[in-house]
């Protein structure tokens, strides 16, 4: 009976392997909807499969924010610099302005002064 | 004009501090995505903030190089020292203007290229117009009576120079200006503040120049009375 159960075994599985080799490959297509069907039919391997997807997208996104803050936060101390610069030279144009402007006042006045003096 | 000066300087004090606020809270962050989404880390990302006031100051720069330019030919055709009067102060705002420019540049440049200056057209052009800026004030303070017209000439020189600058020279790595320049392809979000900056400036630019010019006068006056003492021997 052993024998007659193992003999019929070895019968289909031989069968079985050669239907497998001489059936035609899949097309990505194929193989794309047979991945979905499969994902589908077991809702535990979806979820897993979209989390791991998710926390390696996050990871990307990440490095690449990381990226940008870096480049802002080294940007910060360059416009802090030019922002300063032309504060400075603003200012010293007004003292400088200011200044001369004082210097003529008084020179003028001393002037002025001598001449009405020297008219006299 | 003396009560002008402090309306015009409160005015420009108002608009800078709007478009500062503006330039810091409102606009964004100059981001470059590329066509496959991507960060493009060539990005301008936040140096892109000195552009509001560096291109701000290089447009009224420009402005009061040709006004020196412009009133030194009327000088030279009507010998009117009115004219030689607003070029000499027009001159004396630009060179503070240009400095802004140079130095805001070069620290712009350190940020985006990582170098502090770059030999490049528009740049080396830009340099030069300061030089012959300068150059005008010292010829002006050093030259004697026949310094105003020299002056006169290279105000004339300087203003030649603005278009090759600002338009025909091209340029290797410095922004594009005119038509197809950065100012002209400005996001809607960043117009706002840019031309409110432009407008401050033309009010501090307006300040500075009426300020530079009743003392330029006074310069003028000084000068004269210095003669009139040399005549009676006073002096």
């Amino acid at each position: 009976m052993n024998k007659l159960v193992l003999a019929a075994i070895l019968m289909f599985s031989t069968g079985a392997f050669a239907d497998g080799s001489d059936a035609p490959a899949p097309t990505p297509t194929a193989l794309e909807q047979q991945c979905r069907d499969a994902l589908n039919t077991d809702p535990a391997f979806k979820t897993a499969i979209a989390n791991k997807l998710g926390i390696q997208l996050d990871v990307e996104t990440l490095k690449v924010h990381q990226a940008a803050d870096a480049q802002v936060k080294m940007n910060e101390r360059h416009v802090v610099y030019a922002y300063a610069a032309m504060w400075i030279v603003a200012a010293l144009f007004v003292i400088f302005l200011f200044m001369r402007q004082q210097a003529l006042k008084r020179e003028i006045a001393t002037l002025r002064k001598d001449l009405e003096a020297a008219a006299k | 004009m003396k009560k002008l000066v402090p309306i015009l300087c409160i005015l420009a004090a108002f608009g800078i501090a709007v478009s500062l606020y503006e330039i810091f809270f409102v606009t964004p962050i100059e981001v470059n995505i590329d066509s496959n989404g991507r960060l493009n880390m060539s990005s301008l990302f936040f140096n892109y903030k000195i552009m509001f006031f560096h291109v701000a100051h290089a447009f009224w720069l420009f402005c009061a190089v040709f006004v020196a330019g412009i009133s030194s030919a009327f000088y030279i055709k009507t010998q009117n020292v009115k004219w030689d009067d607003i070029a000499s102060a027009a001159v004396d705002v630009s060179v503070a203007f240009g400095a802004v420019v140079l130095l805001t540049g070069s620290i712009w440049a350190r940020a985006a290229w990582g170098v502090w200056w770059h030999w490049e057209p528009r740049l080396t052009m830009s340099l030069l117009l300061w030089i012959v800026l300068v150059g005008y004030v010292l010829v002006r303070r050093f030259a004697g009576p026949s310094g105003d017209r020299i002056a006169a000439g290279m105000a004339i020189f300087g203003m030649i120079g603005v278009p090759f600058i600002y338009v025909l020279v091209g340029s290797d790595s410095h922004p594009n200006s005119g038509a197809n320049g950065v100012v002209a392809k400005l996001p809607p979000e960043m117009r706002g503040a840019f031309w409110l900056s432009v407008a401050s400036f033309l009010l501090w630019f307006l300040a500075l120049m009426l300020t530079r010019l009743e003392s330029t006068r006074a310069e003028r006056e000084l000068r004269e009375l210095r003669e009139r003492a040399l005549d009676l021997g006073v002096l």
